[in-house]
């Protein structure tokens, strides 16, 4: 065990800081709920970070961090899945990626170049052309796609659908990790400014204690991320979607709570997390799915 | 970043495993309930003399204090190993962890030499004397009065829910020797001295555990003062500061999960609100354990640790009460009969929230400290 980032690690989360600062703030005159972040894309593409989980000195660990980090931003884009499930595939795909889970309707998917397809137990990967797809309204913070007709499927074999699950899972953590956090220091910022009976929000402890039990869930979910990107291990995969999908249902409603009337304008930002952290908590069966899965590699393994 | 134990990491535990599996008896799990017992106290002396000799109970101290220097991970396997066991330590836990360390940064070198020495050989038991019935997590309240008479201290007040005490030797006492937190000074008190009553108080926790203690005039001498007068409470600061990821609750908790969950299957009784709620309560143990790892890791690397500790030790928190709750809602047996370490798992775990300052002390000081909002007005 050592929790110091290696140099080539502090490389990274710096090269990825400085490129997120450029993207840190939501334009004032957007005030719709998938704010799409075309030029981060691009500058995360032009950077080769798409591919640092296949760098040896970085890894699938460096790219959860970049994971982490880029979903506290504003903006949605498709990272994680690039970053963290497709140097799993046993084939080389061209991205962005989605997933589509029993016909539902999924993020990117109008410009996804490959589709993991996702029927109860079998997974299989699919590249649709521009017709099979249709943009749709959502309230999600991520633009939402649906299919218009049935896909060519290759299905995955058995072990790798597994392995499939098992990054999908890493990948969902270690967004919902950047997202919970974004969330939290936003509200954290309104409970410091906003003022009601004549003091700051934030000294009531009312409000104080439930703040400080979502930061401890918000952290507990970053590390499950990273130890699960750190091993690959399906056990801690399962463990960290678990954690982060039971701890984003509790957070996502303390701060809008927190957030009062503020938090249900566009024009506060607080949805641009909590309304994607809203799709995650579907992904992979949501809670139940997590909970199966931690009782297949977790509680069937010997401690 | 790196999630492995290395070689000799995955040997010390090793180790450790051996140690425990030759020297706990058959029956210890039954023994295990009731942390304070006579029975625990005397079998724990014998394991803890068990382990000095075999190198195993103060690894981490400095060579001159009987351990051979090594890092906060090898102090922390030990911990989680002993813990996971049901603590065979007994009560000695803490000489291991904040007495023995706090006595070598503050001591006078009498007061180490006759302290330290019989805590790394195992042999003696501590308590500390810090709640009083008005002083809980207001301890700095607290009302226990030193007065200087010439050459000595006369101690006069009560401590309540003091763990061990029935069979300590010495006390970590807190006293005030004028008033304001400028007024608490430290007293390593011999329990035999005269003046000194104690009296258990029946509890859920199990037989022998927690006590009200009374001084009636006990006189001290000056020498037995820890550090200067009226310094008293940053050295307990520190010393809760080392105590609050001190046990590796999550080990136990987690173990304990996986045991109940053994059971059900066994039962044909893992359905799914059973599985739900047992993989949250595993999650949890799991970010518990990383967080108190990480915490090991900034001592590790000499680091200062400040307000995360406390993040850890809510962590801790919410995992025991998820672990709990799951035993007593799929697998109530556990605490009727079927399984002592479960029991005593139970019991002990209510103290998670309480002992070394309560849960919603450590949630202000994250509200302030680690989320940085602004304080309450007092």
């Amino acid at each position: 065990m050592d929790f110091r980032l290696t140099p080539d690690q502090e490389s990274l989360v710096e090269a990825i800081d400085k490129l997120a600062l450029q993207f840190q703030q939501k334009p004032t005159e957007f005030h719709g709920f998938a704010l799409v972040g075309d030029d981060l894309e691009r500058e995360l593409d032009e950077g080769g970070y798409f591919d640092i989980a296949q760098v040896p000195e970085l890894g699938p660990l460096a790219a959860a961090l970049a994971v982490e980090r880029l979903a506290r931003l504003p903006f949605a884009s498709e990272f994680a899945l690039s970053m963290l499930v497709r140097p799993q595939l046993s084939i080389q795909v061209p991205r962005p990626l989605t997933i589509v889970e029993n016909g539902r309707p999924a993020r990117f998917l109008t410009t996804a170049k490959t589709v993991l397809v996702i029927e109860g137990d079998s997974v299989g990967i699919a590249h649709p052309s521009v017709d099979a797809v249709e943009p749709v309204e959502s309230i999600y913070a991520y633009p939402m796609g649906r299919l218009t007709r049935t896909l060519d499927v290759e299905r995955l074999s058995d072990a790798d659908a597994a392995n499939v699950r098992t990054w999908i899972r890493v990948a969902l953590a270690a967004e919902a990790s950047g997202l919970l956090k974004a969330s939290l220091d936003s509200t954290v910022e309104h409970l410091t400014l906003r003022k009601q009976f004549g003091r700051p929000l934030g000294t009531f402890q009312a409000l104080r204690h439930r703040m400080a039990e979502c930061a401890v869930l918000v952290g507990g979910v970053r590390w499950l991320a990273l130890k699960a990107a750190g091993t690959g291990d399906a056990g801690d995969a399962a463990l960290a979607a678990s954690h982060a999908q039971e701890s984003a249902t509790r957070i996502v409603y303390e701060v809008h709570q927190m957030f009062g009337a503020m938090g249900m304008t566009l024009e506060a930002s607080l949805h641009l997390w909590t309304y994607r952290l809203k799709l995650l908590l579907s992904e992979l069966g949501g809670r139940g799915g997590q909970a199966e899965a931690v009782a297949k590699y977790v509680f069937d393994k010997k401690e | 970043m790196d999630f492995t134990w290395d070689v000799d990491q995955q040997a010390f535990r090793a180790t450790v495993r051996e140690f425990l599996a030759t020297h706990l008896p058959p029956d210890w799990e039954a023994m295990a309930h009731g942390p304070g017992s006579p029975s625990q106290t005397a079998f724990s002396k014998k394991f803890c003399a068990g382990l000095a000799q075999a190198g195993l109970l103060v690894p981490h101290w400095p060579e001159r204090w009987g351990g051979r220097d090594a890092d906060a991970w090898t102090a922390f396997i030990l911990a989680e190993e002993m813990w996971e066991a049901g603590e065979p330590r007994g009560g000695q836990y803490m000489n291991v962890n904040w007495i023995g360390p706090t006595l070598m940064r503050c001591g006078t070198e009498e007061q180490q030499q006759r302290y330290i020495p019989p805590m790394a050989r195992g042999e003696t038991l501590w308590c500390q004397g810090f709640s009083e019935p008005e002083a809980g997590s207001d301890l700095a309240s607290l009302r226990t009065r030193a007065e200087k008479h010439g050459d000595e201290y006369r101690i006069n007040g009560q401590k309540i829910w003091t763990s061990y005490a029935g069979d300590a030797d010495t006390c970590f006492l807190l006293a005030r020797t004028s008033p304001g937190r400028d007024g608490i000074s430290i007293f390593l008190l011999p329990m035999d001295t005269p003046g000194i009553t104690v009296r258990q108080i029946p509890s859920v926790i199990g037989e022998g555990d927690i006590h009200e203690v009374f001084f009636d005039d006990v006189p001290v001498p000056a020498s037995a003062m820890l550090g200067e007068e009226g310094k008293g409470w940053s050295v307990v600061r520190t010393a809760l500061s080392l105590e609050r990821v001190g046990i590796p609750r999550f080990a136990l908790a987690s173990r304990m999960l996986h045991r109940a969950v053994d059971g059900l299957k066994k039962a044909g009784r893992f359905g799914h609100g059973a599985v739900e709620q047992a993989a949250r309560a595993r999650a949890a143990c799991e970010a518990a354990r990383f967080y108190s790892y990480s915490i090991v890791d900034q001592r590790r690397h000499g680091l200062t640790i400040g307000p995360e500790a406390s993040v850890a030790r809510y962590a801790t928190v919410m995992a025991e009460r998820l672990v709990g709750e799951f035993v007593v809602e799929q697998a109530p047996e556990a605490l009727a009969g079927a399984d002592p370490l479960l029991l005593a798992h139970h019991q002990r775990a209510i103290v998670a929230g309480i002992a070394s300052g309560a849960a919603e002390i450590q949630l202000n000081l994250i509200a302030t400290e680690f989320l940085g909002l602004p304080r309450e007005p007092r």
